[in-house]
């Protein structure tokens, strides 16, 4: 299988058969989801030892649980007996994982600890140690975001996320007290094939003004201009910049405070926390980012399903299902520097505008849904597709890495986000996988 | 006819009228007559569906922090945000629109200490038929809480249970 025909960088041109054809998304879950550094969990979800949550790694589920010595393991959520589902609770506390069908228990970290009948019908023969579960190569955490990788020869998750730090740090390391999900998690079935929508959130700024507009009407009356006032000194507005360039990591980011804080129906307090927080993060951050980035929005996604936007603070990985399915995974995310009110009011927001019944939310779903369902047809599936707009309109920008396009109306970051999909899906190994970091901050010192 | 009579006689009219409420909500609902669905709210309304997962029933793990969340969680301001919304005539995903029905069954109407408002327990099944085959159903417990205003029963609170772990739909732009 050949991806190099398939999409290319230097026109946007993409074939629609990555949508729809089985033996491109076969090839997806091995060489993506199969070797890149994938969302398990977050820190504030798994506080306590013996915490877990069930999860997705592509199509291979998982448990991620938190041990004793506050380390993070995650392990494949099949009993090594006859397969059958470990764990089958969303997330909760064990001492232990025993399987439903035969009874085999297995330790937090993974070791078979009991097998029924293991004198009498094993003959105490079976070796234990040969049937933990079987971990996840690779678990790190960033930041309090913990990553799994199925690739033992992965990069380490600090050079595989590069300088989308720089960007991921405006939400995670801005204040002190780090960040936390907050919330049940938001579970949505969408048939829609992964890519379109990461590629929605991770660039398109285009659809906002006309598959929105019903939102954008009833929102109206909020107030854009007035959350600036705290949060920034520039006198005039930026017009916001799509980021790409940087290991298939992208952040559309508007600039100066402009943010979806504006939908809360009252921002005030968010203003007033802004204000007072923002002398901590210009000392942490520096002032370019205490500035123009910190409570502003950004919406940060790291390749291939994470997406993380600060100011709408929703959190958000999408698991794959087949060539045409995903399930949504969403949270609110908050700050744990904020004041419990705040942090409620984040919750409430987030649910009312991008949760299952929100506002904005619930404008995405028919439209990705039938992109992929066009992608199907004989014929259909011949044609190409095209993410051109503001081709060869991008340049460095100075204080900001990567390859950078002004404004948020554009198809850089698209381009980029599939750029990297043909990296990967035609590299035999890491080995053949280009890191690159365009524009780098640390290379000028 | 005395007293306790017309006491009885009284309680059978308010059962009845309470159960045509819930039936008409569900037609004006399906009719898209919001604003009409929203008159039959009380000023102080709360309407919520809130966030859940699936557990263990011994499960230990302490609560989350900020709470559970909700994805339904509205004032009488945020439900009046939600139909102009609807109403707009931008909502893409609502034009042709849906052929919607809701089903109400497993009435159950409890008087709660207060003469003028009742507890009523009952559950909905939402139909959607969506483009060509492409068919959806919610269903989900209410409990409610309906109070008597001049003569009216309106809707004062509204519990929803949604009996989803993932939704089974990619919007929720209907009522409950």
């Amino acid at each position: 299988m050949d991806t190099a025909t398939l999409f290319d960088f230097r026109t946007g041109r993409q074939s629609r058969r990555i949508y729809s054809a089985d033996e491109i998304y076969q090839l997806e879950l091995e060489r993506i989801y199969g070797r890149c550094w994938l969302f398990l969990a977050h820190d504030s979800q798994i506080p306590t030892a013996g915490d877990y949550i069930r999860t997705f790694m592509g199509e291979d589920e998982v448990l991620v649980v938190r041990q004793k010595d506050r380390s993070v393991r995650a392990f494949l959520n099949t009993c090594t007996h006859r397969g059958n589902r470990l764990c089958r609770a969303d997330r909760g506390n064990a001492r232990a994982f025993t399987c439903n069908y035969h009874g085999w228990s297995f330790t937090a970290d993974g070791e078979l600890a009991g097998v029924p009948l293991e004198k009498e019908a094993y003959f105490n023969e079976i070796d234990r140690s040969k049937h933990g579960l079987v971990p996840v190569a690779q678990v790190q955490i960033y930041n309090g975001l913990i990553f799994g990788n199925f690739d033992a020869d992965a990069p380490s998750l600090s050079d595989y996320l590069g300088d989308a730090k720089w960007y991921l740090d405006v939400w995670l390391d801005a204040m002190p007290g780090g960040t936390s999900l907050a919330g049940e998690t938001q579970k949505i079935d969408f048939p829609t094939n992964w890519k379109f929508p990461v590629e929605n959130v991770c660039g398109d700024g285009y659809h906002l003004g006309w598959a929105h507009h019903a939102a954008m009407q009833a929102v109206q009356t909020m107030d854009l201009a007035g959350l600036r006032a705290g949060n920034s000194d520039a006198s005039g507005l930026d017009m916001g910049m799509s980021v790409a360039g940087l290991n298939g990591h992208m952040v559309l980011a508007a600039l100066d405070g402009q943010s979806g804080y504006a939908f809360y129906p009252d921002p005030k307090p968010f203003v007033n926390y802004l204000e007072a927080n923002r002398a901590t993060v210009s000392e942490r951050l520096g002032p370019v980012r205490a500035q123009k980035l910190w409570g502003s929005q950004l919406n940060i996604t790291i390749f291939p399903n994470l997406q993380l936007l600060p100011g709408l603070n929703w959190f958000r990985v999408y698991h794959p299902k087949g060539p045409a399915k995903v399930e949504q995974w969403t949270w609110a995310m908050v700050e744990n520097d904020m004041p419990e009110d705040i942090k409620s009011m984040i919750l409430e927001n987030q649910c009312l505008t991008f949760g299952p019944a929100g506002l904005f939310d619930n404008d995405d779903g028919d439209n990705l849904t039938a992109c992929t369902e066009q992608s199907r047809g004989w014929r259909t599936a011949q044609m190409d597709l095209y993410t051109h707009m503001a081709l060869g309109h991008s340049a460095p920008r100075e204080g900001f890495p990567g390859d950078i396009a002004t404004g948020l109306v554009s198809e850089h970051n698209q381009r980029y986000f599939y750029r990297r999909w043909q990296e990967l899906t035609s590299a035999a190994s890491w080995k053949d996988v280009a890191s690159y970091n365009l524009n780098s901050l640390t290379e000028k010192g | 006819m005395d007293t306790k009579d017309s006491h009885d006689l009284q309680r059978l009219f308010d059962l009845r009228a309470l159960e045509d409420a819930l039936y008409r909500e569900a037609r004006l609902l399906d009719g898209e007559q919001l604003t009409e669905w929203l008159e039959q709210t009380t000023e102080d309304v709360v309407y919520r569906m809130a966030l859940t997962s699936r557990r263990f029933r011994k499960d230990r793990s302490a609560p989350l922090p900020v709470g559970h969340g909700y994805i339904f969680n509205d004032t009488r301001g945020r439900l009046a945000l939600r139909i102009k919304r609807l109403q707009s005539g931008y909502v893409w995903a609502e034009d042709p629109p849906n052929f919607v029905r809701r089903l109400v069954g497993n009435v159950e109407i409890v008087p709660t200490e207060i003469p003028d408002e009742m507890t009523v327990y009952s559950v909905i099944t939402i139909h959607r038929s969506r483009i060509d085959s492409q068919t959806r159903t919610f269903i989900a417990g209410r409990e409610d809480l309906w109070r008597k205003v001049e003569g009216r029963w309106l809707l004062a609170k509204r519990d929803i249970t949604l009996d989803h772990s993932t939704i089974p739909d990619t919007n929720m732009n209907v009522f409950f």
